[in-house]
Order: structure tokens, then sequence, then C-alpha cells
């Protein structure tokens, strides 16, 4: 004779299981008033999984991508200019770009010729889809992918078209998101001005024999 | 002074009101209002802010998530989501809106109470994002409706969602309930639902649309190429099983009837039927299965093109079968009295295309409305939007100024009219259904009454409408409708570079991503002959499988929820799924939009954490984690009375109906195209194809907690297996205008809902001539109807579920 319900109970039991664990496991979290900041859930998590936005938030990798912005040399805090900022207005952003949300005027010098610097630079954030192919293939290390998520805005006509002072953060602030990235970025620029001052010095003592 | 009136000067009025204003008019009554009534008021609003049980698109799942156990949206007062407008106070727009859609929403907005809140969700939502040139999206939901607030981003992560509600409650916090909407004199403000037209008809600007003309100058639309060559024999370049099966057919359906072309075989389309029947029934051909169909718009002909593939004889050589049809009038005839799963494809051809196939039985629009003006798939059908035949668009670099796509056309929207076209007097055509004239079963003396079930309902899996006759609560028959979420990702995907179509594809099934991108990049790679590199190959395995196993998990939570078992089951489920996204997170930068695969390997190698998590994820946990699952339903009374002998598909029909992934191999089919035609390394990897012959929703059930344990074997190889050397999964090269050589490809990859299929056709340039997505969501629909039939209402829920559709595929 078959018992039916059997089965039932035993997936029941399963919820009250994991309704214990959230207690058993998690206790002391569970009631102490102490939040962890940033948090990163491991495999062996169990019992309560929530993490108490916005008291507490996930740590977020560091490839973590919203909005492009655009790099300059200088600390957290500093204003941008022409001669800290990366950018070369070389376009190929704007050219990788998928839905084509990348605007770029080419500056001009005072005698009316193009230098390799923005005048303007705009990214319109409500066509943006965050793919980061413009950062991945800018060869300046000048655009990157943001980690800033908390966005929410209550118009979006004039905050949601980002122009060129809003694109701009600091290296400072780029290193602090993303130490790995810039760790590696650093030690290649680094090699590359060697290599570039050992090929001057090696040029220098070719004309000096001459 | 007459009346007692006392005269004064200017500056004497405003000094007088200014102490009229401090002692007379600050009653008591207003500080009550500002120290008890508002805040009380608005502790009350902001703290049970019920959203509305509603998602479009991508943002939507990450909006479930929100509402899953990691984020909980509860924390806020704000978890009970409501699948009724009226008991609804927020109205989460979460993903796309497109033409199709929109009156619905607008409808929703309508019938929901007030005080009513709006959050535009995602770059869509707020402005038609990423998808905006398309032809069938709207420029933003505040076109419509009043917005409260936005998020960018694309899809906002949980916690930015979380961060709106707070901007949310802030802004309500702020409210006094002396001038808020709601409590102003007057009739309620109703937003006039918009009327699909020949394109959308936002009522409120009927007199602009009539006052308005066409621009002076459009852009010039892309160029043609010419269809390749028929080439009589293999001297000309013919493969040699083409010229074959093309002297075969002359044979049996007529000499001249069919001439090879390439690697393909050119047929008459009047004998198309002929030709296919021909091709399926002899038995050492045998091409049963109709795995791709779709066309082609050339210069002088519309080249309708079919993939066929033999399940019954596996040993035979996949054939594609051409047919072109007359570019002034094009016809060809029906294949489903051949194949029915031609069905929908054939509709889909005939929407876009304009391709009208004789015989068929239910030859109508399947992704735009009936009444929509023009075929947008051909190339001369430019888009109110349109910009430029190709990206990359001039008007971006160098001189790029910021401008809308909304400032360079006349109506500053994304729609186009007729020339002359007079809203007042368009009447919107009706929708036309099958005729059902059987008689009622039950023998009951009741009218059989037609019910729509969508495109806003829970159980439907996003914005997808079935239409069903009911004879009593028994379905006698049941059409899907679909296009709610058309997001013309083929358009845009022939306009965009090679490379562009990466982030898109992300976009197709959303929940896959890394498996879109796996079988995007395979096709294209297959095109230019790139192979990747080991170390790349392994970690595309790896991504592809844990893409598995999170479709799978969600789709099991979600069935669970389909049958009533709410929520419980899919936040067990989520929770998993989290575990593996923050995996994606680590390597890609984003836990849904992963567009991590490139041509000739990966966008950037492994984080060093990542395959000890990996590892442990797929040595510990997932494996307890399907157990529990498995533990918890199998063998469930509920379940099995539910889902036993319900929605049968049996063998030959589920082949027929070109039907893909679980629901075939529920079906008692073993056909798995990572072994019928192993791609990338996985003919490496010891797994099994589990196939169950019953057919009903417990046998794809099943079928899916099988599949989840063989992508773990797969896993523990592929971890235990990755070549160490660092660094040499991305390309050599990083190229972001690669061309490929010209020619066409039909490349396939079994993703966790079937047979994804690129169909490219490239013209040597930068981007393709001809993009085409074989999307087994949509495909496996086909089968829908035969499946319900005879079943409750209930089973239909359940029955969708176990086929598992996604709506950025059906409709892509």
């Amino acid at each position: 004779m078959k018992i039916y319900g059997l089965e039932l109970i035993r997936g029941l039991g399963i919820t009250m299981g994991r309704f214990i664990t959230t207690y058993t496991v998690g206790f002391r979290r569970t009631f102490s008033n102490r939040l962890r900041g940033h948090v990163r859930q491991d495999v062996s998590q169990k019992g309560i999984f929530t993490v108490q936005y916005p008291e507490e938030r996930l740590q977020l990798p560091e490839r973590f991508r919203v909005l492009p912005v655009l790099i300059f040399d200088g600390k957290e805090g500093e204003r941008w200019s022409q001669e800290t900022e990366r950018c070369t207005a070389c376009g190929i952003c704007a050219k990788v770009c998928p839905p084509q949300c990348i605007w770029i005027v080419q500056g001009k010098d005072a005698s009316g010729k193009a230098v390799p610097k923005a005048s303007e630079f705009t990214i319109d954030t409500d066509v943006c889809m965050n793919c980061g192919l413009c950062a991945e293939f800018c060869p300046f290390d000048a655009i990157k992918m943001d980690h800033r998520f908390e966005i929410a805005t209550e118009e979006r006509w004039v905050s949601h078209i980002h122009d060129i002072d809003k694109l701009h953060v600091s290296t400072e602030y780029y290193a602090k998101t993303h130490p790995k990235a810039w760790a590696k970025e650093e030690a290649k620029r680094h090699a590359e001005a060697q290599r570039k001052a050992a090929a001057a010095a090696a040029a220098k003592n070719v004309e000096k024999k001459a | 002074m007459a009346g007692g009136k006392i005269l004064l000067n200017p500056t004497e009025e405003s000094v007088l009101e200014q102490e009229v204003r401090r002692h007379v008019l600050i009653t008591p009554w207003d500080k009550l209002i500002d120290l008890v009534v508002d805040p009380v008021y608005n502790w009350g609003r902001r703290n049970s802010l019920w959203p509305l049980q509603f998602g479009l698109a991508c943002c939507a799942i990450e909006m479930i998530c929100t509402a899953a156990s990691r984020y909980d949206i509860a924390r806020f007062g704000a978890e009970l989501f409501r699948a009724s407008p009226r008991q609804a106070d927020l109205m989460i727009v979460s993903g796309t809106v497109t033409k199709k859609m929109v009156p619905m929403i607008v409808r929703l907005y309508d019938q929901m109470p007030e005080p009513k809140y709006v959050i535009s969700m995602g770059a869509c939502a707020t402005a038609g994002g990423p998808f905006k040139e398309g032809y069938n999206v709207v420029s933003g939901i505040d076109k419509f409706l009043p917005v409260d607030v936005y998020i960018a981003g694309c899809p906002p992560t949980p916690q930015a969602l979380l961060h709106a509600l707070i901007t949310l409650q802030e802004k309500i916090s702020r409210q006094s309930v002396r001038d808020v909407r709601w409590y102003k004199p007057g009739p309620a403000h109703e937003i006039p639902v918009p009327v699909l037209g020949p394109d959308l008809i936002d009522v409120r600007r009927t007199d602009e649309i009539r006052a308005c003309v066409a621009p002076v100058s459009t852009p010039a639309p892309p160029a043609f190429i010419a269809a390749p060559k028929l080439t009589a024999a293999a001297a000309d370049g013919a493969s040699v099983r083409a010229v074959e099966v093309a002297s075969r057919l002359n044979e049996a359906i007529g000499a001249g009837g069919a001439v090879p072309s390439g690697q393909s075989v050119v047929v008459d389309p009047e004998l198309l039927d002929k030709a296919g029947r021909y091709l399926k029934l002899q038995p050492d051909l045998n091409y049963d299965y109709l795995a791709n169909l779709t066309c082609v718009d050339y210069q002088d002909c519309y080249e309708l093109v079919y993939h066929l593939y033999s399940i019954g004889r596996p040993s035979s050589d996949p054939l594609c079968l051409k047919a072109r049809a007359d570019k002034r009038n094009p016809h060809a005839i029906s294949l489903t009295g051949v194949w029915p799963g031609a069905d929908l494809q054939e509709r889909e051809v005939w929407d876009l295309y304009g391709v009208r196939f004789h015989g068929h039985p239910n030859l109508k629009r399947v992704l735009m409305w009936e009444g929509f003006e023009g075929h947008p798939m051909r190339r001369d059908y430019l888009e109110p939007y349109y910009e430029a035949a190709g990206k990359i668009f001039p008007s971006r670099w160098k001189e790029g100024r910021h401008q809308r796509a909304e400032e360079r056309v006349p109506l500053g929207d994304n729609v186009k009219y007729p020339p002359g076209f007079d809203p007042s007097a368009y009447r919107p055509q009706p929708e036309l259904f099958k005729p059902v004239t059987s008689k009622s079963v039950d023998r009951l003396k009741t009218d059989m009454i037609a019910v729509n079930l969508g495109p806003q309902h829970p159980s439907t899996h996003g914005v997808f409408r079935m239409r069903v006759v009911l004879d009593g609560e028994r379905i006698r028959a049941l059409e899907p409708v679909m296009g709610y979420m058309h997001r013309n990702h083929e358009k845009i995907g022939e306009r965009n570079t090679y490379i562009m179509n990466f982030p898109y594809t992300d976009r197709l099934d959303y929940i896959c991503s890394m498996s879109n991108n796996l079988g995007y990049a395979v096709t294209v790679e297959k095109m230019m002959g790139v192979k990747p590199s080991e170390r790349a190959e392994y970690i595309r395995v790896i991504m592809a499988e844990l893409t598995r196993l999170v479709n799978h998990f969600w789709s099991i939570g979600f069935l669970l929820n389909d049958l009533g078992a709410f929520f419980t089951p899919a936040l067990y489920a989520i929770e998993e799924r989290e575990l593996i996204l923050d995996l994606f997170e680590m390597a890609a930068g984003s836990r849904m939009m992963c567009n991590y695969m490139r041509f000739g390997g990966v966008a950037a190698d492994l984080p060093e954490e990542f395959l000890p998590m990996a590892d442990r994820l797929v040595r510990e946990r997932l494996p307890r984690a399907i157990e529990t699952l498995d533990g918890y339903l199998t063998r469930n009374d509920i379940l099995l009375d539910r889902c036993k002998g319900v929605g049968i598909l049996p063998k030959d029909a589920a082949v027929a109906f070109s039907a893909a992934g679980p629901v075939l191999r529920g079906s008692g089919v073993a056909y798995d195209v990572r072994r019928a035609e192993p791609y990338s390394i996985y003919d490496r990897f010891k797994f099994d194809i589990p196939s169950l012959p019953d057919g009903d929703v417990y046998a794809r059930y099943r079928i899916r907690i099988a599949e989840m344990r063989e992508s773990l074997k797969i896993l523990q190889q592929a971890i235990r297996e990755i070549p160490s050397a660092a660094g040499e999964a991305e390309p050599a090269k990083k190229l972001w205008n690669i061309r490929v050589p010209a020619g066409e490809y039909y490349g396939r990859v079994e993703n966790p809902k079937g047979e994804l299929g690129f169909y490219i056709v490239s013209d040597g340039t930068d981007h393709p001539y001809r993009y085409h997505v074989r999307a087994p969501s949509f495909i496996n629909l086909t089968a829908l109807e035969l499946m319900c039939k005879g079943h409750l209402v209930a089973d239909v829920v359940a029955i969708l579920g176990s086929i598992d559709i996604v709506l950025g595929e059906t409709d892509r």
C-alpha cells in the first residue's frame, strides 16, 4: 500500500532544515549589530545568504564593470587638465562601441591644426550597454570601466549624458578600484619607458662613435 | 473707501503679504500636516511599496534576483510582488520597451490605483538603450509614463536596483499630501493607450503625426550583393555532395529543378515541397530534421535557406537546401507539410522579408503586428533612426558632437508613417486566429471561449502570450503570440561589425550569455579559420557548462513556481546560481552580460582565484545542491501528479517539429550537438547524453537534473586538465575591425535550451551581410499546441515551463 505524502514531508524537512540553519549557522551574525562592510560570499556559505545592502555590500571583483570613465594622471579631488589626461582622441573606443554611444570631438590648437586631445568627449549612458569593449581596446589605458553602480537619478535628460568633465577620474581612484590591473599597466609602462631610454642611449652611443 | 477696502501701493502690499503669511496663513492645521501627517503618511508609503509582478527583458532577471534571498527586497517592505496591477504601487519597468508591448504597459499603468510610482530600470527602459536604433523599440518609457527614478546600466545589478528603491523612498519622503498628484481636484489623469498602426501611434500626438512630412534627405541604404553563383558541375566549385544530391533531385522532381551551388543545392521554389519530401523519405538520405530556415535578401532574389540534418541516420552529412524567390512578388511553397517545424520560421520569413509561403496553414506576422508597414529585414527597409549602412557611424568621431537620435527625426521619436497617413482615420486590424471547429469533448453544453494568457502574466516567463480556446477548462486550441520583445537583434547585427555582435549575443538568451558567446565565436572562427589556444578552449568549456548549470537551476526552480510551489524551490536554485554568477563576474566583469569570448580566445585570462573557487564549487557545493533539489522534488507526490503524462511530445513529433535540447531528449532522442558535431574540445570529455522516452513534463524535468550531473562531470575533467600557461587565453592580436572572408556558414552549439545556430553570410567586409540566429526557444514553441491540446489551463503553464523559453531569444 502506498502511503501518500511521505515524500512531501521529506521535502518539507529540507525546508525546515534550511530554516533552522539560518539561525544556527548565522547565529552570531543574526543577533549582532556588527555588519561587515564589504562581503565576499564563499562556496561554503550556509545559513543566511542575505547581504544587508546598503549597510553591507558585496565585494566587487576587480573586473566588475558599469559605466566607462576617462583617466587622468593625478590625485583624487584634483581636476583633470589637457596635460594630465591620457586620451589622445584616437577614436578607437568610439569605433568599437557596439551601440555607438561615444562621441568625440578632436581638439585643435590655436592655428586650427588637429592635436591629439579630445576637446569634447560625451557618453550617452542611456545607450551604453556596459560591455567594456572601449576599455579593452583603448591603446592608451585612457578609458576604463568604473565600479560605481549607485547611479539612480530622478531625471535623465541632463545627468545621464556624461561629458568630458564628468567622465574624468584620477589614476589614484583607478588604482584603488583596479589594483591588479593598475600594477600590471604600471609595470608595462615602466618597462616601455626603460626600453625607450635604453634605445635613446644606444642611439647616442652610435652617434658618438660616428 | 468703498466696502472697507484699503488701497495699497505695491511695496506695502508685499510687506503686508509677508505679515499675513507669517501670522495668519500658517495655521495649526498646516503645522499638523508638516509635522505629523506627512511624515506618517510618507513613512507608510515608502515602506510598503508593492511592485507589480511585471518584467520585460533581461533586467527582469536581475529584478527577480533582487527579490531572492541574497538581496532580499523584503527588507525594504517591497517584497509583495503583485500579479495584479490593481494591488500594486510600483511599476519597475525592467527591460526593453517594444512598440508591440507598450500598449499593454500603458494599460497596466492605468489600472494601477494612485498613488503609483515608476522605476525605469536599465538603459533600455530609460531611453531604448543599446537597442534604441531598432524598428520595434520605444526610446524610453518616459515617452508614455511619468518616471520617478531612472537607473542607467545594462543591466543594473540587484544592488543598483535596491539603490534605486532607496532613491525612490527618499523621493517619497519629500512629498507632501498638500501637493501630490492624487489629491488634486479634477478627474483622474489617465494615459491614453497607444495604437498599433503602420507604426506605433501615440494618440496624444495625432495632429503632429498628420502634419508631419518625411525628411528631405535620408542616408544611403545598405548595398546589395548578388546571390552566390549557380555551379552546375563540381569543376565550378560545387561540392561533390551537392552535385550528387542535385542530380538525384533532378531525377525525382523533374530535370532542371535542382542546381548545385557551392555546398548547397538550389531548388525551384515551386518544387520545394516535392524536393523536401524526397529528401526526407528516401531511406539513404533521411533528412528528417529541419534545423534552421531563413532568408537572405540579395540583389536579384530572396534566397530561402534550409539547413537539414538527419537524426534517424546520423552518418548523413548535413545538407543546405536553398530556393530563390523572385524579388518583385516573392513566394515559395510552404514546407510545413514536410517538416512541421517550419511553421513559425516561415512565418518569421514572411513577417521580416515578405516572402509568401503557399500552403502555409496560418501565414501571418509573428514578430511584428498585423498592419505594420513594411518588411523590416529587407535591406532597403530603413528604420526611423537609421543613420548609416554600417557601423562605425561617421558622426561619432573627430567631429562627434553629442546628438540624440530623437533630434535627427521629424517627430522626435522612433516612428515613421507612410506619406499622407492620417492617424484619426486609422482603424487597427483585428487579430485573426485559426478557427476552432471541433465539438465539445466533455459533452457539456458550453460555448468555447478564447482566453489570453499573457503577454503580462507571471507564468509565461516573460512577455509571451498564448491565445487558448477553452472548452470548459480543457484546451482545444492554442496559438503562441510573440514579438513583444522583438528588439531587432538581426537587423542591428547586420549593421554591427563582427566584434560588436558579442555583447548583443549576451542579450539573446540572457540567462546563458556565455554559451551564446561561444556559439557566435565558434561560427565566426570557422569562417575565419582561426583556432583558439588550448587554455582558451578549456576556459570556454568551463564557462559553457557553468552556464548550463545556471540555466537548469533557474528553469527547474521556476518550473516548480509554475506548478504552484511558490518561490521556495526557485529561491534555493537562485542561491546556487548566484555563486556561479560570482565566478562569471570575477572573470568577465558582469553577472549576466558576460561578453567574454573573442575570436581566437577569451577577453581576458581567468583571475587567479577563479579556478580554486570553481573547483570547490563543482566538487563540493553543486553536487550537494543538485542532490538536495532532486531529493526535494523528484519523488514528490504533487510534482509527480502534475507532471507525469502531461504535455506529451512523441518521439516522431519532436523530430518533425524541430524541437531541440532537453525537449528533444525528453522525447527519447539522444541527440546533442556536442556529440553529433563536436565543437570546441567537447570530443575530449567523457559524458553521457541522457534521454528519456516518455516525452512529458516530468521527463524534461528529469533530463535537466541528469544534464546538470553530466555538466559537473565535464567541469571536473576540464578543471583538472586545463593547461596552466597563464596569459595564453587571449587572442594573439586584438583587432577591433576584423574582416571575415566572403562565404556563408551555419554554425551551431548545444545551448542549455537546445541547438543555438548562427547563420552568417559574409561579403568580405567587417560586418556580416546576413546574420541570423536559430533560436531554440523560438523553434521549440512550434510544438506547444500539440503538447497542450486536451490538457487543463493549469497544465499549460507547467508545459510552457518545461520547454524553458527565454523571450530575449524567442523574439530576438
